[in-house]
């Protein structure tokens, strides 16, 4: 056991730390939150929208008219629609704070940089022709939304990265005393902004003219004319491939519960990289969703709601069965402790307190449950019995039985979650009962201690 | 006494803070104790006068460390099993112990 303790204590602590502590990372992670509460709000009109009831459709548009679909989701467009433009400025902004330079005007300039490398024109097909056409002087939503999302990143993180190297080699003009304050901070951002922003366009234009003298087309890249066009397939693409397989749901569950057993926080460690893909595969269901298209990914963000119920490990059967079966003191006083966090996945009471960290009987279970379900709902998803995610993203402290509800958008999620918790059960039960044994030996043993010592 | 907890999004941690504020209350110690998530913590950090992370997060203390170090304040992580099971009291008093060092 020492020498399993020690190898995590000098080999995996390094190394999630050094992870968890990459400035990018760290700012990705932290400037990509700046969307959850809005794609949440988004969620909710969302759900309205797709209410599970036959005849509800007709009755929404009895009573608001044929067009109360559009009207009710106006804000589905302004939350989730805007995703990679909201990033892009949340990613920038806390990059710039942990450089000590101003965050404000890093975030406004890496947005101003997130648009000119997106072109503004859109695709229309006119009604009663098939032949789309180009119309220009728009932003293209599309490329706002989880479709520019990759490019909002990269850019925000180049842009950043020039804006503060210039800031701190000191390139910047500066006004003479008795300037306000506020005024000279202005143009300290001058010089790095025009910087940047020169940057991205002269990347535009070459992207443009190698697209014209068909350079990109004979690499293979013959429909890339911008740089969006470009990271979705060189980026995007292959990444969601290698997370939406069932492969890759596997992977990254293991990798959450093996840090977790180490007692750190998985998710969050995985999360600068994995927030990014696991959303857009989020919004691409949602699209489908609203286009009323077959859905495309089964691995999303809300799929693992379905898997990590109660928090990591789906611990929650396990704090269940302390509640209900528990023979040793600790076991029930944990249990009492666990139990309503639990219900809203928070689970660390359990994780530190039963302790499942560094512990070899309840890590089994911890990491066994969750790799299990993740097989069993995808196969059941792929198969067809349970409808996929439909891109609504419940908050993660939303109940399980609930939240497969939402979202999937039907009982058939609850029911996914509630096969899920049986199995489970099943498979905790074992552990559970040795587990308690180990405690009521050790509460007797300390017990006896103690009437000697009375004696 | 200003205490800071500080998790991954600041919520296992306030469960702690009600039975820490519970202990302080019965002994009549004021105190002012408040949870946040690990990216808000600059923002809290003037008014506390130290920092306490939760186990889950031990990975980031190192840095942390350099930011208490930056305020002239105590930063740790938390005991795990202190954690877990919520005790207050000792999580209180390992907070004075710091603060008094």
């Amino acid at each position: 056991m020492s020498k399993y303790n020690s190898f995590l204590e000098n080999k995996v602590m390094p190394i999630a730390s050094k992870m968890a502590g990459q400035r990018h990372l760290l700012a990705l992670r932290d400037g990509i939150i700046l969307t959850m509460p809005l794609i949440i709000i988004g969620s909710l009109f969302l759900i309205l929208g797709f209410i599970p009831i036959p005849g509800y459709n007709e009755f929404m548009a009895s009573i608001f008219g044929d067009a109360w679909m559009t009207k009710l989701l106006y804000p589905v467009g302004a939350t989730y629609d805007i995703m990679a433009l909201i990033a892009t400025f949340g990613i920038a902004y806390r990059l710039a704070e942990q450089y000590k330079v101003d965050p404000l005007s890093a975030g406004a300039v890496a947005v101003s940089a997130f648009l000119i490398a997106t072109p503004y024109f859109t695709m229309f097909t006119p009604e009663g022709t098939e032949i789309a056409v180009q119309v220009g002087g728009v932003i293209p939503v599309t490329l706002m939304g989880s479709k520019g999302l990759f490019v909002g990143i990269l850019i925000a993180l180049f842009s950043t990265e020039i804006y503060r190297k210039i800031i701190q080699k000191n390139i910047v003009i500066k006004m003479p005393e008795g300037v306000p304050p506020s005024v000279s901070k202005s143009f300290v951002a001058l010089i790095p902004a025009v910087i940047v922003i020169s940057s991205v366009w002269l990347i535009r234009i070459g992207i443009e003219n190698l697209y014209h003298l068909n350079f990109l087309g004979k690499l293979g890249f013959t429909n890339t004319t911008s740089l969006h066009d470009i990271i979705t397939l060189l980026l995007s693409e292959p990444l969601g491939i290698l997370s939406g397989s069932l492969i890759g749901a596997i992977i990254y569950t293991l990798l959450v519960h093996l840090l977790w057993v180490c007692g750190l926080h998985g998710s969050s460690i995985l999360g600068g990289v994995m927030t990014p893909i696991l959303l857009t595969a989020t919004d691409q269901n949602r699209l489908a969703l609203q286009a009323g298209e077959e859905l495309p990914n089964i691995v999303t963000s809300p799929f693992f709601e379905l898997v990590f119920m109660g928090g990591s490990g789906v611990s929650i059967v396990f704090v269940v069965m302390m509640v209900l079966f528990a023979k040793s003191e600790q076991s029930k006083q944990l249990g009492k402790i666990a139990i309503a966090p639990s219900i809203f996945n928070i689970n660390e009471p359990v994780v530190f307190g039963a302790p499942v960290v560094m512990n070899p009987l309840l890590m089994i279970p911890f990491i066994l449950t969750p790799v299990v379900l993740t097989v069993t709902t995808y196969i059941m998803m792929k198969s067809g019995f349970i409808p996929l995610t439909n891109g609504t993203l419940p908050p993660w402290t939303t109940p399980p039985i609930i939240s497969g509800f939402l979202a999937t958008g039907s009982w058939k999620g609850s029911l996914m979650q509630i096969i899920n918790l049986v199995i489970a059960f099943a498979i905790y039960l074992p552990f559970f009962k040795m587990w308690d044994k180990q405690n009521t030996a050790m509460e007797k043993g300390t017990e006896n201690i103690n009437v000697t010592k009375a004696i | 006494m200003n205490i800071l907890l500080c998790c991954a999004a600041g919520m296992s941690t306030s469960l702690l803070v009600t039975k820490m504020e519970a202990y302080a209350k019965a002994t009549g110690m004021k105190a002012k104790i408040w949870a946040v998530g690990a990216s808000d913590v600059n923002n809290h950090i003037d008014n506390a006068d130290v920092l306490l992370l939760g186990p889950q997060v031990r990975y980031m203390l190192p840095n942390m460390k350099k930011v208490g170090a930056e305020k002239g304040i105590p930063v740790d992580s938390i005991n795990p099993v202190h954690y877990g099971m919520c005790n207050g009291q000792e999580v209180v008093k390992f907070a004075q112990n710091l603060i008094g060092s």
